[in-house]
């Protein structure tokens, strides 16, 4: 009798287990409206019953994860509301993972959250609004970096700024002056002599005037053609902001100069094939002339590849030398959320405040684990104690660019088939047209379903992208 | 109880496993793609229903059609150097060979080693910069300029070397074991007919391996068709596209890798793609197994 119920018990288990595995479909396609049980209803003032309010942080940064720590426990023996707070420093893949502990009710209650990641995580419903929290103080300091498909969704804000990412041309001084040049250039043309001048002076020793990491073209081109693009006065994705529509003109534009550098001769053989770290370390050996890249490099060479080369950080290069736009600071606007499944919003929004106190922003940028974007810290504030953090410091020239849709289009992207024209020629007018053509097809597809928007704005003048 | 019903208990418990296993990561995800390849699905949100669109964009997807094309080259480039390959190797090793035993351990061992190791060993061999093949070509002065390996004229080239490395030691066991059930009385008597190496290689060994080279071709075959890991770490498709084989493509699709501004998941056309990708790799399996039925019969 006992074999026969394992026997029935076991089908039972296989039943469920498929009618689980259908199930999960729906809680995936309904995101976190399915777990609408905890909001609210579980919030309990658990202070007052003794008990610790437990909170979950997690993020994916690991430069900072030793100033974080000590900053959590000052926050868990100090704050008066007895909260303790854990944090999760995540090392790949955590965008899955949050995916993965939102489907599976164990999401943590505060989340690092990125502008690659933010607009993900408030389709899928993983996020809480804040707007209630915000005090007049936190809105007079942040108020000019509210971004719409940044931090505010829907007229919602999800998330504050803390640092962003500047881009600058990384050029190493010692090989410039070996060709007799005296300053980065400032104009493509120039940029495009001086690679061919480093090469010419230095190819019997392997040494090259220019690189980048074109194994993955999209990821060569978002930091080097954008910044280009920006400082020119052109948005750097492709996006006319102007008339709300993709065009791939300008992008043409700076693809020639590039193009002409691969036939000089002037980049690293091999750069097809090179991804940013070996590119790095080339670098660092004093390989390389020049490339672009994001704020990041002061910290790479000083612990991942440390170097003797002398190196620096200057404005990208523009289209004609002359600056008719600003460079976009990228990576910004986004740092810390609230789940929308958590039970205890209110202690994560008092964590959250603390975090975000003046003091803990300016050490955060003097320390250099970012650049700081709020103006208020960044007045405050002192250098950071990187060496060439200097060249990518926010100045003048810097400034937050409203979003450009994200939108995926068939075939390849732009950057795949502009690479394609660089290696193997072809017909640059003709690829323009059809990029246009696809990209605003996708975008018109895209704002037809509501995922995306793209108001044209005739009045935008890049010299003052946020239109202050 | 009856004796019937014990055993349908004992049965369902051995069985349970492997059919648990199999439902919720076989067939389960079998069902959710031919389902989801009628649907525009991100991956959040409601997925909508599309009808056959994902297959009318499949039809008119140049960047697939390459990839398949890219994946004959790879596939075809992979298996006529592999297979020979290692067949000779096994028949060297069958002989009575000194330290035979440690040459197969030596040969297997790229099976074992992780693919991503590989793939940064190789990285550092072929790149063109400071890989040590230009580094011995140009001291060897064989070359005056390092060649690119793994830029757009020679990146296939160098990614089906890099698969046949890994896949030799492989095949070369499973050849290994055909050998060794071979009767050794058949050689014998061979050789007091007068026959030489070279006859007793064609009219013994090839046709009493056939039945297992049948099998091992077809394992090759799919495994080759299928291949894309080291290449997605090695070249990642590129450059501009020239490795991009059809699996990769179908990769990239459901699991993004490029970073920078985000690229959405394409589950719904991404399922269509698998859903393409299999039948190919199936019609092609089908169609070797039916050409080589006679391998089966050979003796």
């Amino acid at each position: 009798m006992r074999k026969k119920w394992l026997g029935l018990g076991l089908s039972l288990v296989l039943a469920v287990g498929i009618a689980g595995c259908g199930g999960n479909d729906n809680n995936n396609a309904n995101g976190g409206s399915t777990n609408g049980k905890s909001e609210g209803s579980t919030e309990t003032p658990t202070a007052e019953t003794g008990q610790p309010v437990q909170l979950k942080y997690w993020t994916d940064d690991r430069h900072d994860q030793e100033y974080i720590k000590e900053l959590i426990n000052k926050f868990n023996e100090t704050n008066e509301d007895n909260i303790q707070v854990e944090l999760t420093v995540m090392s790949e893949n955590y965008t899955q993972s949050v995916d993965i502990a939102f489907s599976s009710n164990q999401a943590p209650d505060v989340l690092r959250l990125k502008s690659a990641n933010t607009s993900g995580f408030v389709k899928k419903g993983y996020l809480a609004p804040i707007d209630e929290y915000l005090t007049d103080d936190m809105n007079t300091k942040f108020g000019s970096l509210l971004i719409d498909e940044v931090n505010r969704f829907d007229g919602k804000v999800y998330t504050l700024a803390n640092t962003g990412l500047t881009l600058r041309l990384v050029y190493n001084k010692d090989l410039f002056a070996k060709a007799g040049i005296e300053n980065p250039p400032v104009s493509l043309q120039e940029m495009v002599d001086d690679a061919k001048k480093i090469t010419e002076v230095g190819k019997a020793e392997g040494i090259y005037g220019f690189a980048l990491n074109f194994k993955n073209p999209k990821q060569a081109f978002d930091r080097s053609i954008r910044e280009i693009l920006s400082l020119s006065g052109h948005q750097g994705l492709g996006f006319d902001l102007k008339t709300g529509q993709f065009d791939f003109e300008p992008y043409a534009q700076v693809i020639e100069y590039f193009k002409q550098m691969y036939a000089d001769g002037s980049i690293l053989p091999g750069a097809e094939a090179l991804d940013i770290d070996p590119l790095r370390a080339q670098f660092a050996a004093g390989k390389i002339g020049m490339y672009l890249s994001f704020s990041t490099e002061p910290g790479v060479y000083m612990d991942q590849f440390p170097t003797e080369i002398n190196w620096g950080g200057a404005l990208a290069p523009t289209l004609d030398g002359q600056i008719k736009g600003t460079s976009e600071i990228v990576s910004a606007g986004t740092w810390l959320g609230i789940s929308a499944q958590s039970a205890n919003k209110e202690a994560a929004w008092k964590f959250i405040q603390y975090m975000y106190g003046d003091e803990i922003l300016k050490t955060y940028h003097e320390k250099g684990f970012g650049i700081a974007i709020v103006p208020s810290i960044v007045e405050q504030a002192k250098e950071p104690e990187i060496g060439g953090m200097e060249g990518f410091l926010v100045g003048e020239h810097d400034s937050l660019w409203p979003v450009s849709p994200n939108i995926t289009p068939e075939g390849s992207n732009y950057a795949d088939a502009f690479f394609k024209y660089i290696l193997e020629g072809g017909d640059t007018k003709a690829i323009t047209e059809d990029l246009n053509t696809r990209y605003n097809a996708a975008l018109s597809t895209a704002v037809e379903k509501g995922e995306a928007t793209a108001t044209p704005n005739p009045a935008f003048d890049p010299t003052k992208p946020q239109g202050e | 109880m009856s004796f019937k019903w014990k055993r349908l208990g004992e049965n369902s418990l051995f069985l349970a496993p492997s059919i648990i296993l199999t439902t919720a990561l076989g067939i389960y995800p079998l069902f959710w793609m031919l389902r989801y390849m009628f649907y525009e699905y991100a991956g959040y949100g409601q997925p909508l229903f599309v009808g056959l669109d994902n297959f009318h964009r499949l039809m008119r997807d140049a960047l697939f059609w390459e990839s398949v094309g890219n994946t004959f080259i790879y596939a075809g480039g992979k298996l006529l150097l592999t297979l020979p390959l290692s067949l000779l190797l096994a028949v060297i090793l069958n002989g009575k060979l000194r330290g035979g035993n440690l040459l197969r351990g030596i040969y297997f061992m790229p099976t074992i080693i992780s693919t991503a190791v590989i793939s940064v060993v190789f990285y550092t061999i072929f790149n063109s910069y400071n890989g040590m093949v230009n580094t011995v070509l140009m001291k060897l002065h064989l070359v005056s300029q390092p060649i690119d390996w793994l830029g757009p004229k020679h990146a296939m080239l160098t990614v089906i070397l890099v698969a046949v490395w890994g896949a030799v030691g492989n095949y070369m066991l499973l050849f290994l074991a055909g050998l060794q059930s071979i009767p050794q009385d058949l050689y014998e008597s061979a050789a007091i007919d007068g026959a030489n190496a070279g006859r007793r290689f064609w009219n013994i060994t090839l046709p009493m391996l056939a039945p297992v080279a049948q099998l091992v071709i077809m394992l090759a075959i799919i495994a080759s068709l299928k291949g894309y890991e080291s290449i997605m770490l090695i070249t990642e498709g590129g450059p501009i596209g020239k490795t991009e084989v059809m699996y990769l493509y179908l990769y990239k699709l459901l699991f993004p890798v490029s970073t920078g501004s985000p690229v959405e998941q394409q589950l719904g056309y991404g399922s269509a793609v698998g859903f393409a990708t299999a039948v190919i790799v199936g019609a092609i399996t089908g169609l070797y197994f039916l050409l080589s039925r006679k391998m089966n019969k050979m003796y």
